[in-house]
């Protein structure tokens, strides 16, 4: 259930499109600059970035257990699938991730971009994007969202703490018919 | 038997391709249409759009591959408003593969209906039992035993019994079910009754041939005894496009679920102004509840036991009410309908083994509409405020069974996740705007957007399942009915392909 955006994302309202043009051109120096991440597909050094910052919002380390999604790399998985989208998904993509990194400026009035907010600003902005007026915000955190929940919990290692044993056919196919 | 043939191995190119019949999409229509023809001596090709997924080394019931292959646009695709995810499938064998094996048939109320009121005249209840026969048997019908049922299902069935409600222990169309659990990403161990497991077979050894990675483009000469059919190969994953050949046919027969049917014959320059038009989603509300002891739901059939209490037959109105149905999937489809971020979310799914979830099923009127924009399928559909009041009221039944079965919290996976704690809080779930993208809602069962009717102005094809304008071009899928069949539409839909199918064979003049 990886809803992520298709040309939705086009239609977004005039004013985030102008906001989020002169964001990328001219206030891009507030976001600072991105590692070099080898291997990318589609996904900038500055998107990766970001989305991985998402990633860690959403599905943070500690709490319940001590994994969480940046220990599995969800941004590279999300790089991987945007690779074999269709072109026009992938631009979508890309210019919902901006408009997530810019939100702060964008939708909050503040001074800093999301990766360079607080963990528990991050937080507060992203749980935003969820619950927000604008219809195209909660489609971006829907989309990532379902992508992180999706992929995360699929994850092996995450089994163990919802004692989960794993594929059944394995453990349970050598079991007389009919006693599930 | 003869081979199914792979589009997507290297330097795959067929040329002169020609059969008497070409039937798109292998679910539930096609793939019985093609066997049904096969097997009445007739010269068949079944082409499908997807891989052909069979045992534990391709079905390897893990979330992301599955999704990923299984599903039409990797279980993305949604309504143009994107607040409902529309679960279709991909696959050799279609829905059936990926789908909740529930046999649920046509209600005889529902046949009158559109007898009454859709002018389905020769579609009385007593003259579509011997269809509805047929797809009981091809699906091996049979009502889940006592001993299948897992605790997930037993609580639901717990509170419903508790407040007095009518609730059914379901049929279904699995033999030697082992309880794997996986039934939503495809049965390893074969269990399940499906078109692949049945109809694809008995069409392969009935000397029909099979295309899986063959996505049909277009249907060219629509009203002429030779039609062509372009077809695109595609890659293994059927991520991308490779090459593309022809076939050339006598009839075809379009069966690519209501959104690919339209969007295939409008790619085509086919159809009235019908096409498209009454589209059905049925859209599904989740609903989970937090236990005090272990479910360990993800175990067992998945679906097995539904609160049938508030479900409405009527021959006036056809299928309305709601019904509210247990199920479960694999940790990752779960944790994908979790929208809480940071703790929070980790905290519930932490509780997956504790965690007992529902469906709550709730029929609407045909009010969406597919269109295609450069060629791309869009299915604009806004959910009513009838419906959206039935909703509610499912909610609040499911949400009142699992506490009378004893539940600690229900959660409506909305966004902010509504969390209620009591039967006192039950009004919490009155303030349910379904406004878009504030909840997470499910389509499983599309229907309509090409539906019979004896009149051209309204209906895309007529009684025959023959698109109107064509000659020799139909219709045979979920987008035939003309509103809401049943809560579930594998059996409807192979009911009416054996209708529609035994109407064509009656048409060219051969036995049934």
């Amino acid at each position: 259930m990886t809803a992520v955006s298709r040309r939705r994302f086009l239609v977004l309202s005039a004013s985030a499109t102008a906001l989020a043009a002169s964001a990328v051109g001219g206030l891009g120096w507030l976001r600072g600059s991105a590692p070099n991440v080898d291997g990318l597909r589609v996904l900038s050094d500055q998107q990766y970035r970001t989305f991985a910052a998402i990633a860690r919002t959403h599905i943070p380390q500690g709490g319940a257990f001590a994994e969480g999604a940046v220990d599995f790399d969800l941004a590279r998985m999300f790089d991987g699938y945007l690779a074999d989208q269709p072109s026009a998904d992938q631009r979508d993509a890309g210019m919902a991730i901006h408009l997530v990194e810019f939100g702060p400026l964008l939708f909050d009035h503040g001074a800093v971009t999301f990766s360079n907010l607080t963990p528990e600003q991050q937080l507060a902005h992203w749980s935003g994007w969820g619950t927000a007026g604008k219809q195209m915000r909660r489609e971006v955190f829907w989309s990532f969202s379902r992508f992180l929940g999706l992929t995360f919990y699929d994850h092996e290692a995450v089994w163990p703490h919802l004692n989960y044993a794993g594929p059944s056919f394995a453990r349970l196919s050598s079991r007389p018919a009919g006693n599930p | 038997m003869t081979e199914i043939f792979d589009c997507s191995a290297d330097g795959f190119a067929p040329h002169d391709l020609k059969c008497e019949y070409l039937v798109i999409g292998s679910g539930c229509g096609g793939g019985t249409a093609a066997r049904v023809l096969a097997e009445a001596g007739k010269d068949v090709i079944l082409l499908e759009e997807g891989g052909d997924f069979l045992g534990p080394a391709r079905l390897t019931q893990r979330d992301t591959p599955m999704y990923d292959q299984l599903y039409v646009d990797r279980g993305g695709r949604t309504n143009k408003d994107r607040t409902i995810n529309i679960l279709s499938g991909r696959v050799l064998g279609g829905g059936g593969v990926i789908n909740a094996s529930d046999v649920v048939p046509i209600h005889d109320s529902t046949w009158e209906f559109w007898q009454k009121h859709h002018g389905w005249k020769d579609f009385s209840p007593t003259a579509m039992a011997p269809y509805k026969a047929k797809a009981l048997l091809d699906l091996s019908a049979n009502r889940i035993e006592e001993k299948q049922i897992n605790r997930n299902n037993q609580i639901l069935r717990q509170g419903v019994e508790k407040l007095g409600w009518r609730g059914e222990v379901m049929l279904h169309n699995r033999l030697n079910c082992q309880g794997l659990g996986s039934c939503l990403i495809g049965c390893p161990a074969g269990a399940k009754q499906n078109p692949r497991m049945v109809s694809i077979n008995k069409a392969l050894a009935a000397g029909a041939r099979v295309f899986v990675r063959a996505r049909a483009l277009q249907i060219r000469d629509a009203t002429t005894d030779k039609k062509r059919v372009e077809v695109q190969t595609l890659d293994a994953k059927g991520y991308h496009p490779t090459n593309r050949f022809a076939i050339d046919a006598r009839t075809v027969i379009v069966a690519a679920n209501p959104v690919g049917t339209v969007a295939l014959l409008r790619n085509s320059h086919l159809g009235n102004r019908q096409l498209g038009q009454r589209v059905s989603l049925q859209p599904q509300v989740p609903c989970v509840a937090l236990m005090p002891d272990r479910v360990n739901a993800f175990d067992g059939i998945p679906q097995a036991y539904a609160l049938t209490e508030f479900e409405r037959h009527d021959a006036e109105v056809g299928l309305t009410g709601f019904r509210v149905e247990s199920i479960f999937g694999t940790p990752g489809v779960l944790g994908s309908l979790v929208s809480a971020p940071g703790a929070q979310g980790k905290a519930l799914m932490a509780q997956l083994d504790h965690i007992a979830a529902a469906l709550v099923l709730v029929p609407d009127q045909p009010v969406g509409e597919i269109k295609v924009n450069s060629g791309r399928p869009e299915v604009d559909y806004t959910l009513t405020a009838e419906w959206k009041t039935r909703a509610r009221q499912a909610v609040r039944s499911a949400a009142r069974a699992y506490f009378a079965a004893g539940a600690k919290m229900v959660v409506v996976p909305a966004a902010p996740p509504v969390l209620i704690h009591s039967e006192a809080e039950l009004a919490k779930i009155d303030a349910l705007t379904f406004d878009p993208v504030t909840i997470s809602l499910i389509s499983a069962h599309q229907q309509g957007g090409a539906r019979l009717g004896p009149d051209e102005s309204t209906s895309a094809c007529d009684l025959n399942g023959q698109v109107w304008g064509t000659r020799g071009v139909f219709v045979c899928d979920g987008s035939v009915f003309p509103s809401t069949s049943s809560s579930h539409t594998m059996t409807p839909i192979i009911t009416m392909a054996h209708a529609l199918t035994d109407r064509l064979l009656q048409r060219v003049g051969q036995p049934n």
